[in-house]
């Protein structure tokens, strides 16, 4: 199946966009979480905070659905 | 002539025109005691909203000193401040903008020891810091007291905002996880500043009762794209706050 990941701040750069400047085509195998697909793709896991899709925080252990946008959110912690 | 009366109603006239503000709503906002946790880029910005719309009291906690690399996004603070206490500058600049209200300076370490004695009597808080151990100690002050707290936290052009009530609503460490961010971030004023006024709309949404908060919803800002999330964000029924250990969702 295939899913997409979006960033649109520092985490970018890690996704390396395809699909446009924030977009990340990305095929997958049997239903793996969103730590297994992001460990896949060699993208540290303390640079991801959460995810979110359809208006809900997606946490690491969620496994997401054939063609879902999954939005990643770094780690926010300034003031 | 204006008298000292008429001159605080004309200062809020462009504000109670608001629909469900009115002087009742600006009588809250006399009424009510705000702890600002954080004299920092999103303090500087929240606390100014606040005192210029009139919240009668105001407590600046912030241990630390003006430097230099403050400068960029810390607007209450000018280069004569450098080696300053940051809460007492805050302090005086509020006052002098906005001299019906009163604003108290704490310069003191926020933690899991402190942080309830210092927000006392205080019916919102606003976390302005920039770390997260001490948003943690913060949080867990507002599950043990019940006082609401408007969470904020800004990196790069990235901003986050809720209105935290537990047991009503998630806590911080409901959805927000324990990893420190990997390096200190980069806050440019531009992001501080946006996410600190959203603040203050939150509290004073709160205060007046007008509007709704983003009680159960996290605001994710993304300014490089530009773009505004509005996302629910649930209870962690295991969460080690406000849940019940070992119970997960």
């Amino acid at each position: 199946m295939v899913i997409y990941l979006r960033s649109g701040g520092r985490l970018r750069e890690r996704l390396r966009p395809d699909v446009d400047q924030y977009t990340r085509r990305v095929e997958v195998g049997g239903s793996p979480t969103l730590r297994e697909i992001l460990s896949a793709m060699d993208i540290p896991l303390a640079l991801v905070a959460f995810g979110f899709s359809d208006g809900k925080v997606r946490r690491l252990d969620y496994r997401p659905g054939d063609g879902e946008v999954i939005t990643l959110q770094p780690p926010v912690a300034g003031g | 002539m204006q008298t000292p009366r008429n001159g605080i109603e004309e200062r809020y006239a462009r504000q109670v025109g608001v629909p469900g503000w009115g002087a009742e709503g600006q009588q809250r906002l006399a009424a009510a005691h705000v702890f600002v946790a954080g004299a920092g880029g999103l303090g500087c910005a929240a606390s100014l909203y606040l005192a210029a719309a009139g919240v009668g009291r105001l407590t600046v906690c912030d241990a630390d000193r003006v430097e230099a690399s403050n400068l960029n996004r810390q607007v209450l603070y000018t280069p004569q401040d450098i080696g300053h206490e940051k809460a007492s500058i805050a302090a005086g600049r509020l006052g002098a903008l906005n001299p019906s209200i009163e604003v108290a300076p704490v310069v003191a370490e926020i933690d899991e020891r402190t942080a309830c004695g210092l927000v006392g009597d205080a019916g919102l808080i606003l976390d302005c810091l920039d770390n997260p151990a001490t948003r943690f100690a913060l949080n867990r002050c507002s599950v043990a007291t019940g006082i609401p707290m408007v969470y904020a936290a800004v990196s790069d052009l990235t901003g986050h905002v809720s209105f935290l009530r537990p047991p009503a609503t998630p806590c911080l460490e409901c959805f927000v996880p324990r990893t420190p961010p990997p390096a200190e971030p980069a806050v440019p004023g531009v992001t501080a500043g946006l996410v600190g006024a959203i603040e203050a709309m939150e509290a004073i949404k709160f205060l007046t009762g007008i509007g709704e908060t983003l009680a159960g919803r996290l605001l994710v800002i993304e300014g490089a794209e530009p773009r505004f999330d509005v996302i629910a964000i649930a209870k962690n029924p295991g969460c080690a706050a406000c849940g019940k250990p070992g119970k997960t969702d």
